[in-house]
């Protein structure tokens, strides 16, 4: 206001508009400090308010992508485990077929041993069937049955997809939180391909049916073994290592979370020490423009004039 | 000697009267509306000699010239261009600004992220019936805040033509009320109270109307009858003389508003009219590009659905209803697909159950490419960018039109502390008048006593 008037209207004009604008301020510094939050609405700050969105976006998806990735921990502890006790039937196996290559033993007693080789390749068919934490096959890649069949004579054949599915874990990573059977289970002996369960039936049935084929099988299931726990160790490797990867992301993901949030923090809150002393300097201001407004009003001629 | 000390005395008395009555009317309408302060103009009254009387004092006394009004022309139209502008700038931020509310508070962008998200995590588990009627659900919530969002910016425009159409009318009351001043104006007598109290009404109205729109005025030196147009000082006529043309609006199918006067295109620049056209123009803009986001999410995902495998094998049904036949409206979604069961996870030929998640992937891989959440984003960084620019030009505005105000209230308004040194003065000059009727008696009694 530069204008210097004197008549009556204008001097109460002037002074309203002043103190309105002067209370607007106060109230809207108030109203930010109680609510915590610089913008009340988009218009407020219009870049802001965008970048709000987008981190809030970022947030909400982020959250998603945490509890994807405990989905695929928890897969994937599930399949090292399964692994551990592959592993732990292999070397029983093994053993078994060092014992059933040993010339002194008789047929009835290499029957014996084939028996239980039978016993445990059916462990193994189950474990191959094994189910993830959503309830479906472990191994089975996208199958939605079983990941092993047994055949009518009695061959094991993997009915599930080639692939395992891959899950999003936010800024385009994924991991693929479980093995297909044929991954792990399938090796080759002296450049046959074969599977663990067939490797096993072949022994099984040989030492049962005696003779002396079943010394053989016993030498060749030997080799056999070697090369599936070759197979199942590898594996391990893998689903360790990507256990590794899955806490990798993960504190990427807690340090862009904490980081986002101190953006949002910087962006959309209130810097309580600066707007409470500029709520202070605006009532100062607003107190004497009161004080001297109720001055000047008070000042009539008419009071003096007798 | 032509001069009577006692009439004298008598205009003098009669001057001062009429002064103080005149300072009085000041005083009571102090704070009325519109009121320009007046003043007395007084002149002598006074012969010169004629023939045979060359060098006579021939006085007799004062008279009443005119009442002045103080009002300036230049200062009063100042206030009548800068208070058009700043209705129009507090019009355009009031109709934007709900508009701004209707989308934001509406929550499409919160609905279209949780949409999103629940997608992602179906991605994890694409054969669970829980993460499937998760988005289902979200996706009818996300629907649900389109209609809303839409029947939201409906209303904000509804309201702005209703707003708009009264304004068109009171304008056309207060230009059918500026022709009758203009006609008593012509008929009135120069400088009675008449008169001047009649300039009063018309400068009011002048400003009332120039809230509504912008005029440009010219004003008759011979008897302050005024001529309104408006678009600028070769546009319609509104009102000229005793004659006022009606002020007319036409709605678009879009929901914008044009002005005519009497069948002639008008583009009022100022006022609150010309905000609302302004307001209504940008709500368009927004509701189409709002219907268009809507058309890409419905779009995108029912093309996903229509090349995957539900969960049973068979194709994917249409996930989003209410194409309007040119593409889908924020009024028109609905939401078709209700059974969890439906979504196209697999790809298509895949067997019943299947965990395949490929399709899916494909079609959040088609939102992150046309990304209709961003475009949300961006639409509303548009109304509140804009939001945000016209306050500021609406602040400025209403600054500039406040010390317009403020300058014309000093000029022509009342101070109380000069009309009591006026009366004190003019008080002061009838007691002089009075003294100077007692002279003349003295003086006439010092004659009769003459013997």
């Amino acid at each position: 206001m530069t204008t210097i008037s004197t008549s009556t209207s204008a001097f109460y004009e002037r002074s309203t508009m002043d103190m309105a604008a002067l209370r607007a301020e106060a109230e809207k510094l108030q109203g930010s400090l109680s609510s915590g939050q610089r913008l009340s609405r988009s218009s407020d700050d219009p870049v802001g308010a965008s970048r709000m969105r987008q981190l809030s976006r970022a947030d909400s998806l982020s959250t998603i992508d945490t509890a994807n990735a405990s989905r695929a921990a928890g897969d994937l502890q599930l399949t090292d485990g399964a692994l551990s006790t592959f592993a732990e039937y292999v070397i029983r196996v093994k053993e078994l077929a060092t014992q059933a290559a040993n010339g002194a033993l008789t047929d009835a007693q290499r029957a014996g041993i084939g028996q239980e080789i039978s016993a445990i390749r059916d462990n193994v068919i189950q474990l191959a069937n094994a189910r993830d934490m959503a309830g479906g096959a472990l191994f089975g890649g996208q199958s939605a049955g079983d990941a092993y069949s047994i055949l009518p004579g009695g061959a094991a054949q993997y009915d599930g997809t080639s692939t395992a599915p891959d899950l999003p874990l936010g800024d385009g990573q994924t991991v693929s939180p479980a093995l297909t059977g044929p991954q792990f289970l399938n090796f080759s002996v002296n450049g046959t391909p074969t599977d663990l369960m067939a490797a096993m039936k072949a022994m099984g049935d040989a030492l049962q049916a005696g003779g002396a084929a079943a010394q053989t099988a016993a030498q060749t299931g030997i080799g056999a073994m070697n090369q599936g726990l070759d197979a199942i160790t590898t594996a391990q490797t893998v689903v360790g290592s990507r256990l590794a990867w899955l806490d990798l992301t993960a504190e990427r993901r807690t340090d862009l979370s904490e980081m986002r949030s101190t953006e949002e923090n910087d962006v959309g809150g209130t810097d309580i020490a600066s707007t409470v002393a500029r709520l202070q300097q605006t009532m100062t201001v607003l107190e004497a423009s009161q004080a001297s407004f109720t001055k000047l009003a008070s000042l009539s001629l008419f009071n003096l004039l007798n | 000697m032509a001069s009577d000390l006692l009439s004298i005395g008598r205009s003098g008395a009669l001057a001062a009267r009429v002064a103080l009555d005149v300072t009085a009317q000041n005083i009571a309408n102090a704070s009325s509306e519109g009121y320009v302060r007046r003043s007395v103009r007084l002149a002598e009254v006074s012969s010169s000699g004629g023939i045979g009387t060359i060098g006579d004092v021939s006085l007799s006394g004062v008279r009443l010239d005119r009442v002045v009004r103080n009002a300036d022309l230049f200062r009063q139209a100042e206030v009548r261009r800068t208070g058009a502008d700043a209705a129009r700038a507090d019009a355009e931020v009031a109709g934007l600004e709900n508009t701004e509310v209707a989308v934001e508070q509406s929550g499409v962008f919160n609905a279209m992220v949780k949409f999103e998200g629940s997608l992602q995590q179906l991605v994890g588990d694409p054969t669970s019936s829980s993460l499937r009627a998760n988005v289902i659900e979200d996706a009818r919530t996300m629907v649900g805040t389109f209609n809303i969002a839409s029947n939201a910016l409906d209303s904000v425009g509804t309201g702005l033509r209703f707003e708009a159409s009264d304004g068109v009318s009171q304008a056309n009351t207060l230009a059918q009320e500026l022709a009758r001043v203009n006609l008593r104006l012509a008929r009135a007598a120069d400088s009675t109270s008449d008169q001047t109290a009649l300039l009063d009404q018309r400068d009011s109205l002048l400003q009332q109307l120039s809230a509504f729109v912008d005029v440009s005025t010219v004003i008759s030196p011979a008897d302050g009858t005024v001529e309104v147009r408006l678009g600028g000082t070769a546009g319609e006529k509104l009102v000229s003389g005793g004659s006022a043309t009606t002020l007319g609006m036409t709605t678009a199918t879009n929901g914008t508003i044009t002005f005519d006067v009497a069948g002639v295109a008008v583009a009022p620049s100022g006022g609150s009219l010309a905000g609302k056209a302004q307001a209504l123009i940008k709500l368009a803009d927004v509701h189409t590009k709002l219907d268009q986001i809507a058309d890409a999410m419905a779009s995108a995902v029912n093309a996903a659905q229509a090349a995957g495998a539900a969960l049973s094998g068979a194709a994917g049904q249409p996930m989003f209803g209410g194409n309007t036949g040119t593409g889908f409206t924020a009024a028109s979604l609905t939401l078709s697909l209700t059974d969890g069961a439906g979504i196209a996870a697999a790809a298509a030929g895949s067997p019943v159950n299947s965990r395949d998640a490929s399709n899916l992937n494909a079609l959040r891989g088609a939102l992150a490419t046309s990304d209709p959440t961003g475009r949300m984003d961006g639409l509303l960084f548009d109304i509140s960018g804009t939001v945000a620019g016209r306050k500021v030009t609406r602040d400025a505005l209403q600054t500039i039109a406040g010390n317009a105000r403020v300058s014309l209230a000093a000029q022509a308004g009342v101070d109380l502390d000069g009309e009591a040194a006026n009366l004190i003065r003019f008080q002061q000059a009838f007691q002089a008048s009075g003294k100077v009727m007692q002279t003349a008696k003295d003086m006439f009694d010092t004659l009769l006593a003459i013997r």
